[in-house]
C-alpha cells in the first residue's frame, strides 16, 4: 500500500460500532490513518449482521452493504478484551497507537479496566475519544441513544416538520453522521495540540450535545427574546422565515412522488420564474407584486406555482429554472444521485471497490478534495478478523508460539 | 473556570475567513477552539447580518441572532476586495495567516488575481479552503442554491417528511445544509493543517456542499447502491425500503416520545418491558409466554404498538422516556431546543456558556460545545464582532497602516 495521506503514520485503535463511531474513523481512514477495528464475535457490530446485501450468504458477518460503505480502508482484528490475555494485547496495541476511540455507554471501557487514566499510564500522550449518548458525566450518563433519540432530545426533531402538526423529524440518523464528524474533528484538533505541546488528552463527546450545537439560533432566540420556536408558521418546513420570502417551497412534479424545491429571494428571480411559467396573468396581480406581498399571500402563491410544476419533469425543470438563475433543484432520491446526477458522475463521487464476499460495489466518495494529499478509497471493508494475524505479528511483534497460545486460550 | 483564560487546541493558528452565510459556522469551529479568526466582510457588513431573528425583534446589522451564534470568538474587519489598495492589504493579511476560508463562486478570487495559485506563490504554507455549492469543477458548478435547494439535490430531504405522501418531503430544520458543509470544510482544512506540519507546505482544499450532503444520508445511499431501490419517507422515523411501525407516540401531556422500538430487544429486556407496563396493570396480554418468541413479536407489532400507545396516553412523555431508559431502551423524548438546555443533566455538565454583550449591557445564555476536551478546552472568547469592529486593531495595530490612511480608505469605500 503506497498511498500517503495527510494522516499516514497515525494509528487508531477503534472499538466503535453501529454508525456514529465508524463514521468518525471512516474519515480518518480515508485520509490515511491506520484504523484497527477491535472486534469480537461475542460482541459483534450489529451493522455487520443487518441488511444483508441481496444474494449474499445468510448469517455471514461480512454481507452488509451498510457496513462495507462505513468501514472501507480499515483493518479488523478479533480480540476478547474482557479476557485477561486479550486485555493485555489491547494494552500493548494502545502503547503503540496515537488514538483510541469508542462509542459505548459511559461505563464500558472503565469496566474493562481501560479508563483514560489507565491508558495514559500505558501511553502518556494517548488521545482517547469517548462518544456516548449523554457524555461521561452528569446524572443521565448511563442513558443511551441512537440517532433518532439524540435528534429528539437535542431539539432537532422538534424543529423539523410543518407547523401545527407533529414533528416529521429526520428520516435517518443525521446525528450518527454528525456525532461522527465531531468525533473526527476532535481527533484532528487533539493531534494538532499534541504536535505543539506533546500532550495527549481525553475527549468526552455526547451525541445529544452534538445535536444541541446545531440548534443555536433557536436556543438564543429563546434566551435573548423569550420567543418559542413552535408558533404560528413555525417550524417553517420548506418555507423561509428568515429571511421572509416566497415562493420558497417544495412543489409536486410529474411522475410518482417527484418534487422540486424552488427558492425565490429577489424580484429579479421572481420575474424569471414568471417568465418560465409563461407570464400568466396572476403573476402581475398586486398580491404578488413585492416580496412582502408574496409572503403575505404565500398559501395562494404555493398553490398556483404547484399547479404549474405538477405537469413538469422535475429534472428538466431544474435545468430550465437554473438557466434563468432561479435557485431550484429536484428532490433527488438516492437512486437519482447514484445513477443520474451529472455533477456527482463528473466528480466520480461513487468509486467502485471489490469485496471478497460482496463483489464490486459503489461507495460514497469524499466531499473534500485536498490538492496535494487527497483522500482515497483503497480497499473494501475488512472481513471479520481478517487482519488479526498481521496486527499481532507485524505490529505487536508476537511470535508463532505466542499467537498459538492466544488461539488456544480462545482470545480471538 | 473562566473560558477566556483557557487555551484551546488551535491556539496560535491564524485563520482569515472570507465567508458568507454558508461558511461562517466553519469559522466558529476554529474560533471557539482558540484560533485567531479574522472575518473579512464587505463595507457595511456581510449580508448574513441581515438574516433574523434579531435582538428585540428589530433588524440591525449588529443584532442578528444567527450571526451572533455563528461568529463567536472572531474578530471582524471590513474590506472591499475589488478596490486595488484592498488587494494589497488582503495579501499582507494572508502573509501573516495560516488558513484562508472562502466561499466565493468558482473563479471569483482568481479573477481578482487572488486565487490559490497567486496566493500560494507568495505564501507556500497557506492552506486555502474553498467551499462552494458543487465544488470548483463540473457541469453544475455555477448552479444557484439556497439551503432548501441544497437539501433537495443533496438527498437529505427525500428521506424526511410524513407517512402521508400528498405532503411534500420536508427538510430537517435549523439550516443543517450549511452545517454539514461546514463540518466537511473544517475536517478538510484540519487535514491540510496537520499535513503542513510535516511537509512545510500548504494546499488547496475544494469542498462541495452537494457532496457533503450526498454522503450524509445514511441508509438511503446504501439501498440505492446495493438494492437499486429508493427508501420511503415516514413520519418521525427512518425512511426504509419496506414500511416500518410508527416510533413517535403521543403521551398524556400531549408531548411525544420518539425512537420507540421493541422489535430488536433481547428476550430479557422484553420481559422487563412487560413487567414495567404491568406495574400499572397495562401490559394487557403481553405477558403471554408466546411473546417470548421474537417472530411472534414481529408478527404482532401492530398490537404491541397499540398497547404501548395506551400506556403512553396515561403517562407523561418525561415519565415514559425515563422509564424506558432505566430498562436500557434507547427511547427519546421530543424536546424543544431551549428545554434541553435547562435539563438537569445538561446543567450537571455545565453545558451552556454566558456571553457578555457589553454594548447592550447584558449577557446571554449560549449553547456550549459538541466536545469536552480534557486539557485544551473549548470556549467562547468574545461575542460576534460588530461591523468593522477590529479595523483599527488589525490594519493599524498589526499591518502597520497609519490611522490617516485608514480614514482615507474608509472615505472611498475600500473598508
Amino acid at each position: 500500500m503506497d498511498y500517503r495521506g495527510p494522516l499516514s503514520g497515525i494509528r487508531v485503535v477503534d472499538f466503535s460500532w453501529i454508525v456514529a463511531g465508524p463514521q468518525a474513523t471512516r474519515i480518518l481512514a480515508d485520509f490515511g490513518a491506520q484504523v484497527i477495528r477491535v472486534e469480537y464475535e461475542g460482541r459483534i457490530d450489529s451493522i455487520r449482521m443487518g441488511n444483508p446485501s441481496p444474494g449474499s450468504a445468510s448469517g455471514s458477518p461480512n454481507a452488509s452493504g451498510m457496513f462495507n460503505n462505513l468501514n472501507r480502508n480499515k483493518l479488523s482484528i478479533t480480540l476478547n478484551a474482557v479476557h485477561p490475555m486479550g486485555l493485555e494485547l489491547v494494552k500493548r496495541l494502545i502503547s503503540v497507537s496515537d488514538v483510541v476511540i469508542e462509542n459505548f455507554r459511559a461505563h464500558v471501557m472503565e469496566s474493562w479496566g481501560l479508563g483514560y487514566e489507565e491508558m495514559a499510564k500505558i501511553r502518556p500522550d494517548i488521545i482517547y475519544v469517548a462518544m456516548s449518548g449523554f457524555g461521561h458525566t452528569g446524572r443521565h450518563k448511563m442513558y443511551s441513544t441512537w440517532g433518532p433519540t439524540a435528534q429528539a432530545l437535542s431539539g432537532l426533531t422538534y424543529m423539523s416538520g410543518l407547523p401545527g402538526v407533529p414533528s416529521a423529524g429526520w428520516g435517518y440518523s443525521y446525528m450518527d453522521h454528525t456525532a461522527g464528524y465531531y468525533g473526527a474533528a476532535a481527533i484532528l484538533m487533539a493531534l494538532h495540540h499534541r504536535e505543539r505541546t506533546g500532550e495527549g488528552q481525553f475527549i468526552d463527546i455526547s451525541q445529544v450535545e452534538c445535536g444541541m450545537v446545531l440548534t443555536g439560533p433557536a436556543i438564543l432566540d429563546y434566551s435573548v427574546n423569550g420567543r418559542p420556536y413552535r408558533r404560528p408558521g413555525n417550524p417553517p418546513g420548506n418555507h423561509s422565515t428568515h429571511p421572509a420570502t416566497a415562493p420558497h417551497s417544495t412543489y409536486r412534479c410529474a411522475g410518482e412522488d417527484r418534487w422540486i424545491a424552488i427558492s425565490v429571494f429577489t424580484d429579479t428571480q421572481w420575474a424569471a420564474l414568471c417568465q418560465a411559467m409563461g407570464n400568466p396573468a396572476w403573476c402581475r396581480e398586486e398580491r404578488f407584486a413585492s416580496r412582502t406581498a408574496r409572503v403575505e399571500h404565500q398559501a395562494e402563491l404555493d398553490h398556483l406555482v404547484g399547479e404549474w410544476t405538477a405537469h413538469q419533469d422535475a429534472r428538466e425543470l431544474t435545468h430550465r429554472l437554473q438557466a434563468l438563475e432561479v435557485p431550484a433543484g429536484l428532490v433527488q432520491n438516492a437512486r437519482d444521485r447514484v445513477e443520474d446526477d451529472p455533477q456527482l458522475r463528473y466528480r466520480q463521487f461513487y468509486p467502485e471497490l471489490d469485496h471478497p464476499e460482496l463483489g464490486p460495489h459503489k461507495f460514497e466518495g469524499l466531499p473534500v478534495h485536498l490538492s496535494e494529499t487527497p483522500g482515497s478509497l483503497r480497499q473494501a471493508a475488512p472481513l471479520l478478523g481478517q487482519d488479526t494475524d498481521v496486527v499481532l505479528r507485524e505490529i505487536l511483534g508476537l511470535s508463532d508460539a505466542e499467537v498459538a497460545e492466544l488461539a488456544e486460550a480462545a482470545v480471538f | 473556570m473562566n473560558p477566556r483564560q483557557t487555551v484551546g487546541p488551535l491556539t496560535g493558528l491564524r485563520v482569515v475567513e472570507l465567508a458568507d452565510e454558508k461558511l461562517q459556522y466553519c469559522g466558529k469551529l476554529f474560533a471557539d477552539l482558540g484560533a485567531d479568526v479574522i472575518k473579512i466582510e464587505q463595507p457595511g457588513g456581510d449580508p448574513a447580518r441581515r438574516i433574523g431573528p434579531f435582538y428585540g425583534g428589530v433588524p440591525h446589522p449588529d443584532r442578528s441572532i444567527p450571526f451572533w451564534y455563528d461568529n463567536t470568538s472572531k474578530r471582524g474587519i471590513t474590506l472591499n476586495l475589488a478596490a486595488s489598495d484592498a488587494q494589497r492589504l488582503f495579501r499582507s493579511l494572508i502573509q501573516r495567516s495560516d488558513v484562508l476560508l472562502e466561499a466565493r463562486p468558482p473563479g471569483y478570487l482568481p479573477g481578482l488575481g487572488l486565487g490559490y495559485e497567486e496566493l500560494s506563490q507568495e505564501h507556500p504554507r497557506l492552506v486555502m479552503t474553498s467551499l462552494t455549492p458543487f465544488g470548483q469543477h463540473g457541469p453544475w458548478k455555477d448552479l444557484k442554491i439556497s439551503e432548501l435547494v441544497s437539501m433537495a439535490l443533496g438527498g437529505p430531504m427525500a428521506s424526511c417528511g410524513y407517512d402521508d405522501h400528498s405532503v411534500p418531503p420536508v427538510r430537517g430544520g435549523g439550516g443543517q445544509g450549511w452545517h454539514v458543509a461546514g463540518h466537511y470544510a473544517f475536517l478538510g482544512t484540519m487535514m491540510a493543517v496537520l499535513r503542513r506540519q510535516a511537509s512545510g507546505r500548504g494546499q488547496w482544499v475544494d469542498c462541495s456542499i452537494h457532496e457533503a450532503l450526498s454522503c450524509t444520508t445514511e441508509g438511503a445511499a446504501v439501498a440505492a447502491m446495493y438494492e437499486q431501490k429508493p427508501v420511503i419517507r415516514q413520519t418521525g422515523r427512518h425512511a426504509t425500503v419496506t414500511p416500518s411501525a410508527p416510533s413517535q407516540i403521543q403521551c398524556a401531556d400531549g408531548r411525544y416520545v420518539a425512537g420507540v422500538g421493541w422489535l430488536r430487544v433481547t428476550d430479557a429486556t422484553w420481559e422487563q418491558l412487560v413487567a414495567w407496563l404491568g406495574r400499572d396493570g397495562m401490559a394487557m396480554d403481553l405477558g403471554d409466554p408466546r411473546y417470548r418468541d421474537v417472530a411472534v413479536r414481529a408478527a404482532e407489532a401492530g398490537h404491541i404498538g397499540e398497547v404501548l400507545e395506551a400506556y403512553c396516553l396515561t403517562h407523561t412523555a418525561e415519565e415514559v422516556f425515563r422509564g424506558a431508559q432505566a430498562l436500557g431502551l434507547t427511547w427519546g423524548l421530543v424536546r424543544s431546543p431551549y428545554e434541553v438546555v435547562h435539563d438537569p443533566h445538561s446543567q450537571d455538565r455545565g453545558y451552556t456558556v454566558r456571553v457578555e454583550h457589553e454594548d447592550l449591557g447584558q449577557s446571554f445564555q449560549y449553547p456550549g460545545a459538541p466536545y469536552v476536551f480534557g486539557v485544551s478546552p473549548w470556549g467562547v472568547r468574545r461575542r460576534a464582532p460588530h461591523v468593522g469592529e477590529h479595523n483599527e486593531e488589525v490594519y493599524c495595530g498589526e499591518l502597520g497602516l497609519p490611522k490617516e490612511r485608514l480614514t482615507l480608505l474608509a472615505e472611498y469605500g475600500a473598508i
